[in-house]
């Protein structure tokens, strides 16, 4: 898994490549945390660009919804971005996406975002 | 071994009201629009291949209780939900016909109510010719004295004349019946709740209802993996979705059908049966979880061994 963070109009776009699973998740949550706090700096909100993830089990989800928590904490939006086919079956059956809003692409997450 | 299910709801025994008969009708006779049903083998061949269980049966809504048969001539059981009251009229009926005698061994999960209330209801414990043996984590025997003293019930624990005989086990520890051999583990729930894994002739069923197996709790998780281990049958909680565990439910002590899916791949278990139903959910939506698991296990399967997927109704059997 590699994470890339981009600050797109303001908004911070986490860029995620590869498989999260038990092996890489403490990674993807050490990633996630600061750049919740970049966003909240810049009083925006966080995209998740999950366009290069091809694999994520419940350690992926849970890392998730630890960032939807805190995000509600700071009053800013999390979304996401760009799920291949197997991952947005895989939010769809386990309810994340009641949770997450859901882009099609990183472009439109941070419109979306921006508002 | 042989696992029958005859109490698969979780929290509170539910029961299908007519709107729901009506529906599976008309769904039925709408798929049958069209087919050729003109004599009884046609009809009952159509029901069985064609219609969803959903529409042709019903997942039941009795609360947790499990028999496991070792092929000898005692009866095994886990908890003491409402599905017991069925099970005690039917081993009646199976001692009648030779090959059982009067001797129930219960494993209790723990005492929540939906796990000991079909106790009350067991027509074998008034019986003075049979023999009860109950085992635990807590002290059962207080929640069942409980459940039957005034004013909750007219009829006290001690009215009941079968002899009982109560044994508390520790986290960890293992009992050798003779028959079978039995390890206990103490999992995440609201005042405790405690798994078992049943091992005969190297075959292996868990039984593990009413654990909240957190994400986070690393050594929960590691150690929940290890004790299910290899096994050929494993009796899982899957009440919530995930994001419901983890989000509105959280701390509510349950477990999902995903993070069942993920301990089961982990474990190397070969089967896995959901179980303790969510009460809300009608028969088409826990098709549709059952469904959805399935497809679940198929996205995420780290090798070629596929984990078979059941979802467990009241009156299923499993041979193990
Ligand atoms: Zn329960
Ligand atoms: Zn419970």
């Amino acid at each position: 898994m590699e994470c890339r963070k981009e600050n797109k109009d303001g908004v911070i776009v986490l860029v995620v490549d590869g498989a999260i699973d038990h092996e890489t998740a403490a990674a993807f949550e050490q990633a996630v945390m600061p750049s919740l706090d970049e966003a909240e700096a810049a009083g925006t909100g966080l995209v998740f660009d999950m366009s290069g993830v091809d694999y994520m089990s419940s350690v992926g989800l849970r890392v998730l919804m630890l960032a939807a928590k805190a995000a509600k904490q700071k009053s800013i939006s999390v979304v996401v971005a760009g799920l291949q086919a197997t991952l947005a079956e895989i939010f769809q059956i386990s309810r994340f996406d009641k949770i997450f809003t859901i882009y099609d692409t990183a472009d439109a997450a941070v419109a979306g975002v921006r508002g | 071994m042989q696992v029958k299910f005859w109490g698969t709801r979780g929290s509170l025994p539910v029961a299908m009201k007519a709107d729901k008969v009506r529906g599976k009708i008309v769904q039925a006779l709408q798929a049958a629009r069209g087919k050729n049903l003109d004599d009884d083998q046609a009809i009952a061949d159509f029901v069985d291949n064609e219609l969803d269980f959903s529409v042709a049966g019903t997942y039941g809504g009795a609360s947790s209780c499990v028999e496991i048969d070792f092929g000898n001539d005692e009866f095994v059981l886990c908890d003491m939900g409402s599905g017991l009251r069925e099970f005690g009229f039917d081993s009646l009926r199976r001692i009648n016909e030779g090959g059982k005698k009067g001797a129930y061994s219960f494993f209790m999960s723990h005492p929540h109510w939906d796990h000991i209330m079909g106790f009350p209801f067991f027509a074998p414990a008034f019986m003075p010719t049979n023999n009860l043996k109950i085992v635990g984590g807590h002290d059962i025997e207080f929640a069942l004295r409980r459940q039957q003293d005034n004013p909750s019930f007219p009829v006290p624990l001690d009215w009941m004349g079968a002899p009982r005989e109560f044994q508390v086990m520790k986290d960890g520890e293992v009992l050798d019946t003779g028959a079978f051999t039995v390890k206990i583990r103490k999992q995440p729930h609201h005042g405790d709740s405690y798994g078992y894994r049943f091992e005969k002739g190297g075959k292996t069923v868990v039984y593990t209802t009413d654990a909240e197996h957190k994400l986070d709790d690393l050594d929960d998780f590691d150690a929940h993996i290890e004790f299910m281990r290899g096994a050929d049958l494993v009796i899982f909680d899957t009440m919530y979705s995930m994001a419901d565990a983890i989000s509105v439910k959280e701390d509510w002590g349950h477990s999902s059908n995903i993070v069942a899916v993920d301990m089961c791949h982990q474990a190397g278990v070969k089967h896995l049966a959901m179980f303790h139903h969510e009460p809300v959910f009608d028969d088409a939506m826990i098709l549709q979880n059952h469904t959805e698991t399935i497809r679940y296990e198929e996205l995420v399967r780290p090798g070629d061994d596929v984990l078979r997927i059941s979802c467990a109704y009241d009156g299923l059997v499993i041979d193990v």
